[in-house]
């Protein structure tokens, strides 16, 4: 629900209903393609209630890196199932081409009004892919002060998550095994909570400007390790996987604390509108990040507009962020060579064009570009290792149709 | 590290700067009702487009360590 809502600018309990769609495609050459649509419905009651309804459905296929680090030899790899294997040529990054998958989900939600300037919310969620299984709930409850001018919203969340990985979840620096040999495995399916807490507030300084800040813990347990991610063990002198069990599969804490504080602002230019914000994320796992996006909605007259998009992001890596393991030093307590832990920035830039159609039917049109930057040659990297890119750069072309309307007006 | 640190004070800098001197006069925060001509213009919601923000949401969140924001941080998916 945008600020609207929340502070009342709507102003009308004239019974509409709102529906938005997209369609979106997402590729890396070389790595990951998907397509995802999803369905977003609004409908507003007479009564003041408002109804919100959302279908996702997405497929993902093509190629991951498998955390493993690129050698002076063709390295093979057994597929996460047990059946089958693939090989990565000397000096490239190992990529598992494996992923094929597809995802569902839906949520729905419904805000009803309390009393004149407090509204209640409350939502259910599932989605459901081959392997995992996520099902959740949530509450808000906002209320407006000072001639609606000041929202404050409390919200909560809960999810759970049953993880059921092709070929099983491996037990913690357990070896890869050979093709046609089963791993060590934990018994039984994985299973996540999360538990969300959050503080929002919203205030209009004038005409032209509103401001929004929200404050948001999230406390993470149980089976967070990536079932399919693995560790090099490499020689201290050449830096090249080691002869036997040089492949361990990784493993992460089972609990998580984050804290996310996010601002922003929306300004009204005249004729144009600026969106800027600001997130500063933390957690225990030694993740700290800084977030800026900023928007900029050129309008021409009232049925037309550009919108460049810029977002910067980095972060830094978990504590237990490890490129790779040396042969004959003791092992962490924990460890991952998983890059979205490492340390990283990324940038998008993009360019949204929006055109009213119609009865008031708006097309958008989106296209962004979206690149992501690591350490590719760390200072301490051994033997080989120094000749390969350690974290190549993954670079993202997102494609977008939109399409919104109106019924019962 | 120093400047990633000053791109986020920056960043705070410039929105606390640019919501004017509203900030040092509380008293005046706010609009009459009849002033909300420029926002309740399309485009100046909190979230002009919930379906970019939960597309977006997704794509980061199967990309980078960090989640959530203007929402809660959500449930999860076997992204990789």
């Amino acid at each position: 629900m945008g600020a609207c809502g929340l502070l009342g600018l709507a102003g009308s309990t004239a019974e509409a209903t709102e529906v938005n769609t997209a369609i979106l495609g997402y590729t890396e050459p070389g790595r990951v393609s998907a397509f995802e649509a999803i369905v977003n419905g609004n409908h507003q009651f007479d009564s003041g209630k408002s109804l919100n309804f959302r279908l996702v459905f997405d497929a993902l296929t093509g190629a991951s890196a498998n955390g493993a680090t690129p050698a002076s030899f063709t390295q093979t790899f057994t597929r996460p199932s047990g059946r089958g294997s693939y090989r990565t040529a000397p000096g490239d990054t190992p990529l598992d081409d494996t992923f094929r998958d597809t995802r569902g989900a839906g949520s729905v939600g419904l805000t009803m009004p309390v009393n004149r300037v407090t509204n209640f919310s409350v939502g259910l969620y599932g989605s459901g892919e081959y392997d995992y299984v996520s099902l959740g709930g949530n509450l808000a409850l906002t209320r407006d002060f000072n001639q609606r001018n000041t929202t404050i919203a409390l919200r909560g969340a809960f999810f759970h998550d049953t993880i059921n990985p092709e070929g099983g979840r491996p037990v913690p620096f357990s070896a890869m095994p050979d093709e046609g040999t089963q791993k060590a495995k934990l018994p039984g399916n994985g299973t996540k909570q999360t538990m969300d807490l959050g503080l929002g507030l919203t205030q209009v300084f004038n005409r032209r400007t509103v401001v929004h800040f929200n404050y948001t813990y999230s406390h993470v347990t149980d089976y967070q390790t990536d079932p399919f991610k693995l560790l090099s063990v490499v020689d201290p002198v050449t830096g090249d996987p080691r002869a036997a069990d040089a492949y361990l599969y990784e493993g992460r804490p089972d609990a998580r604390d984050k804290h996310v504080l996010f601002g922003r602002l929306v300004r009204h230019l005249g004729r144009d509108i600026v969106h800027l914000s600001y997130r500063f994320f933390r957690d225990d796992w030694g993740v700290r990040s800084h977030t800026v996006d900023l928007t900029y909605r050129w309008n021409f007259g009232d049925r037309k507009f550009f919108k460049p998009h810029l977002r910067y992001y980095n972060q830094t890596a978990a504590d237990f962020y490890h490129r790779y393991l040396v042969d004959g030093e003791a092992l962490p307590g924990h460890a991952s060579a998983d890059y979205r832990l490492g340390d990283m920035y990324t940038v998008t830039y993009g360019l949204t064009h929006g055109r009213i159609v119609g009865d008031d039917h708006e097309l958008t049109v989106r296209v962004e570009y979206y690149a992501q930057m690591g350490e590719s040659h760390p200072a301490d990297a051994i033997g080989n290792l120094r000749n390969y890119d350690l974290f190549p750069t993954v670079n993202a072309l997102i494609m977008q149709v939109g399409y919104s309307f109106n019924l019962f007006q | 590290m120093r400047v990633k640190q000053t791109v986020g004070a920056g960043a705070i800098v410039i929105l606390l700067g640019m919501t004017g001197s509203g900030l040092t006069g509380c008293a005046n925060l706010g609009v009459k009702p009849w002033e909300r001509d420029l926002l309740a213009e399309p485009g100046m919601e909190i979230d002009p487009d919930v379906i970019i923000t939960a597309l977006d949401e997704h794509i980061y969140f199967s990309k980078e360590a960090s989640t959530g924001g203007l929402g809660t941080a959500g449930g999860g998916c076997g992204c990789n």
